[in-house]
């Protein structure tokens, strides 16, 4: 069989693999670019650079992270802003970088305001050498304030005629990236599409308010005793994610550049299943570091290998067609929780999770059953087969959801 | 090894969880429908309540809950051989491995000494007033449990301080003796009474208008083999070297140490010799490993420090150079009676002897009953006869629990029994007093 190869063609631009830096502090300057380059990355998207006059006013702290239990930083919140460097430092180092690594893509992003200033920006970075350009429609804080950001990105209207100002500018691919702040991103989307550019990135950060401090009672990150909502990052955003972009490849049909909370390939590869040509990652690598591209590339070669597959573009929508309406899924079949008493281990999570959580269907055996008393039995009139109980079991394997007509009761 | 200091041998071993890590630890329990986990302590604590409180950052929850049950938090967290009782029971070790269950008890017990838990309000008080004889584990039990239920108790005790065993048979680098203090202070608090340095009765307490006695004295007389050479400088009784050490002292015992023992004390005073500074340590016991009662935990810690174990051998005799330890004789054992593991039943390997460098002699063969009271039944060994169910003797209105009527057990099954005497006696009170339903 042909060994797959992890090149992917996306809006007419050649990347090694489908691992793409995202715009945020790991690309923030050529230097750490080319690190992660090193490492493996097939493409960054530098940090979002306005004209030279704009003022870029950073504070401090600005991110804070949500633990969960013993897991640190399931979400980030960040107030960062666009990068505070100036245009002028950064473009030429855009342009050294392409010499120094000519198969990986470059994309730069960019935020403006008037006409006149996306226009420049955007000769200004195609004279540079990037190889596309990505617009940010969709920073969810600070920058919206000033009528720019997520501001743009939930009007389609403002989207539609900034996106075609950039289009027409530009003779390089230009992704827009959105905002999932709006209750619907295809509309957006679609005016993305009808104004030239040639793909989306979904999504942003998703508007937030990490948390208090509960000594002083005040939120956080504090600024001197005050804050503000600010943009969520992370593994707690990749079903978000995962929704919007299977939204817009599947009903708009643009090149999606698909981003939020991936961390392993077993997360890159669903985003190729909902229909993103690329993968962008940011919060794991500013977190784990730019070596995680060593398990997203090897963990999708084997994946593409298990699969008989050649190349990651063979997965890239392939779950879409799955997803349905409510109403469009079957009535037909039930199914029925089932124990696996051989490898059941008599915690009663199970019991508990259908007790307080379903329909009272499962119980343990009981002192009748001797040894087995701890092995949970599902009442199978009772049983809805909702399939809570399954998301509880701390074995793998051991209690699953089987079909009403097959299910082997012991 | 460790330098030979007073610091360095009173320091407790190992350290408590940071918050986060305890954090970490709970959240790998498997919050278990009916926990296993909670029918594995004699004194009752909810463990898994307790552990999901830790898990939900609910740490000053937690220790009042495990206070509620056991006011010996830290202690217990530090001595329980938990191993074998909680985390004997833990689902998660079909898994991987249990829940340190210890070790969270442990950290509930410092969340307290920072001063962040609030002291318990005693009950509604009663008239009856009971006396405590004892003030180690089983007598807290007892007083604790009667105090909360608004019995005046007065504690008497021999000693000059509480804490019984715990202040004086447990090495310090395994319990720092001031914990058993300071939670001892937690029965003060609800109001107990406490007589220090007094020997009591329960016949004349009874006398003196106490409605009921309870007896937690321990043990307290370490056996000695009788061997030749025992009286030489450099022979040491375990109990003894341990309490001195507890109370502060290092004893020098030379380079050279035999222990002779396979139970608990014979490991701590093995550890303790290592932490005197002793370089080679040897540990001669009748029994085998598997046959030694000592916790399987102190066992492996014993070993992974380099003493070296002789099992199924007995003692010879003790050689001795101007009146001080020079060497030890020992000779290989086996049972005539497959099982029976008592030194009668042990027969001599002729052509299995051996000699060892001896700069002392540590014997830690067990304990023995100290003090005997008229007209309370006992066994041949001096253990008092009690009702399982009750912790009643043989003399009305007196009850007992602890080593002293189980022969010699651990803390928290001695503060257990102390805890449900106690229940029996405030059964017996309201039966008295037409409480309870006129039963």
């Amino acid at each position: 069989m042909k060994k797959p190869n992890l090149a992917v063609d996306f809006c007419g631009v050649r990347f090694p693999n489908p691992f793409v830096l995202a715009a945020a502090p790991p690309t923030d300057d050529a230097e750490m670019i080319a690190r992660g380059f090193e490492a493996g990355w097939a493409g960054a998207v530098v940090k979002t650079l306005g004209l030279e006059h704009v003022e870029v006013n950073l504070v401090s702290p600005m991110m804070v992270g949500l633990d969960y239990e013993d897991k640190k930083l399931v979400a980030l919140q960040n107030i960062d802003l666009i990068s505070d460097r100036d245009i002028r430092e950064v473009l030429p180092e855009v342009r050294e970088l392409k010499k120094s690594y000519p198969d990986r893509i470059v994309i730069v992003s960019i935020m403006a305001s008037t006409e006149a200033e996306w226009k420049e920006i955007t000769r200004r970075v195609q004279e540079a050498g990037a190889d596309m350009i990505e617009c940010s429609f969709s920073c969810p804080h600070g920058m919206p304030e000033r009528g720019m950001g997520s501001a743009v990105g939930q009007n389609a209207e403002l989207t539609y005629e900034r996106a075609k100002w950039v289009a027409e500018a530009a003779e390089i691919p230009v992704l827009i990236k959105l905002t999932p702040n709006v209750t619907d991103m295809r509309p957006v989307a679609e005016k993305v599409k009808e104004a030239g550019a040639e793909g989306v990135t979904a999504i942003n950060t998703v508007k937030g308010l990490i948390g208090f401090d509960l000594d002083t009672m005040a939120p956080i990150p504090s600024v001197e005793g005050y804050s503000t909502e600010g943009g969520i990052s992370g593994p707690a955003i990749k079903p978000i994610a995962l929704r919007f972009v299977a939204d817009v490849a599947r009903d708009v049909g643009i090149p999606v550049a698909g981003v939020g909370g991936v961390v392993t390939w077993k997360d890159a590869v669903e985003f190729l299943l909902a229909g993103a040509g690329i993968v962008e990652v940011c919060t794991a690598v500013m977190r784990y570091g730019y070596d995680i591209i060593e398990e997203l590339n090897e963990g999708l070669l084997l994946y593409l290998e298990d699969k008989g597959l050649t190349s990651p573009m063979d997965l890239v929508g392939k779950g879409l067609p799955k997803i349905v309406g409510h109403g469009e899924l079957s009535r037909d079949s039930k199914v029925l929780a089932a124990v696996d008493e051989d490898t059941c281990i008599g915690c009663g999570a199970c019991v508990i999770a259908c007790r307080d959580g379903g329909h009272q269907a499962i119980e343990f055996a009981g002192p009748d059953a001797g040894e087995d008393a701890r092995i949970p039995k599902v009442d199978d009139e009772k049983c809805i087969g909702c399939g809570f109980c399954r998301t509880v079991c701390p074995v793998d394997g051991c209690l699953t959801m089987q079909p009403r007509d097959e299910k082997v009761t012991a | 090894m460790p330098e030979n200091t007073k610091a360095a041998v009173l320091s407790e071993d190992g350290r408590t969880y940071a918050p986060h890590e305890a954090v970490i630890e709970a959240s790998r329990c498997l919050m278990c429908e009916d926990p296993p986990c909670n029918t594995g302590c004699p004194a009752s604590v909810d463990v898994r309540r307790f552990i999901r409180k830790i898990r939900f950052g609910n740490f000053r929850g937690a220790v009042r809950l495990i206070r509620e049950a056991n006011i010996m938090v830290g202690v217990c967290g530090r001595v329980c051989p938990q191993e074998m009782l909680c985390m004997e029971h833990c689902t998660r070790a079909q898994l991987d491995t249990p829940i340190d269950i210890a070790g969270l008890q442990r950290f509930a017990g410092d969340v307290e000494l920072a001063g962040l838990a609030p002291v318990p309000e005693p009950a509604a008080r009663r008239d009856a007033r009971v006396a405590v004889i004892g003030a180690g584990p089983a007598g807290l039990g007892a007083a604790a449990e009667l105090a909360k239920a608004g019995v005046g108790v007065t504690i008497f005790e021999k000693a000059n301080a509480p804490g019984g065993v715990l202040t004086h048979g447990i090495p310090p680098f395994r319990l720092d003796p001031s914990f058993a203090t300071d939670e001892f202070s937690y029965v003060e608090r609800l109001g107990v009474k406490t007589k220090y340095g007094v020997s009591a009765d329960p016949a004349t307490l009874l006398a003196d208008g106490f409605d009921a006695v309870f007896v937690g004295i321990g043990l307290g007389k370490p056996y000695t083999i009788g061997l030749d050479g025992e009286n030489l400088t450099g022979v040491h009784i375990a109990g003894e070297l341990l309490a001195r050490v507890a109370a502060g002292e290092t004893p020098s015992l030379g380079t050279d140490v035999v222990v002779i023992g396979g139970g608990n004390v014979a490991m701590d005073a093995a550890m303790t010799a290592l932490r005197l500074g002793a370089a080679n340590v040897h540990l001669c016991s009748l029994e085998s490993h598997e046959e030694m009662p000592a916790f399987r935990s102190e066992i492996e810690e014993v070993q992974s420090e380099g003493v070296v174990f002789h099992p199924r051998t007995m003692p010879v005799r003790i050689l001795g150079e101007n009146g001080n330890v020079s060497g030890y004789e020992g000779i290989g054992i086996r049972w005539k009676t497959p099982g029976v593991l008592v030194p009668a039943n042990a027969e001599q390997i002729p052509g299995t002897e051996f000699g060892l460098k001896a700069d002392s002699v540590i014997e830690a063969i067990g304990t023995g009953v100290l003090d005997r009271f008229d007209g309370v039944e006992t066994d041949q060994r001096g253990v008092i006869k009690v009702d399982e169910d009750t912790m009643q003797t043989s003399m009305d209105r007196v009850f007992a629990g602890g080593d002293i009527a189980n022969g010699g057990a651990t803390a928290v099954l001695a503060y257990g029994e102390g805890k449900r005497a106690a229940g029996a006696i405030i059964a017996m009170l309201d039966r008295e007093s037409g409480k309870g339903g006129g039963a």
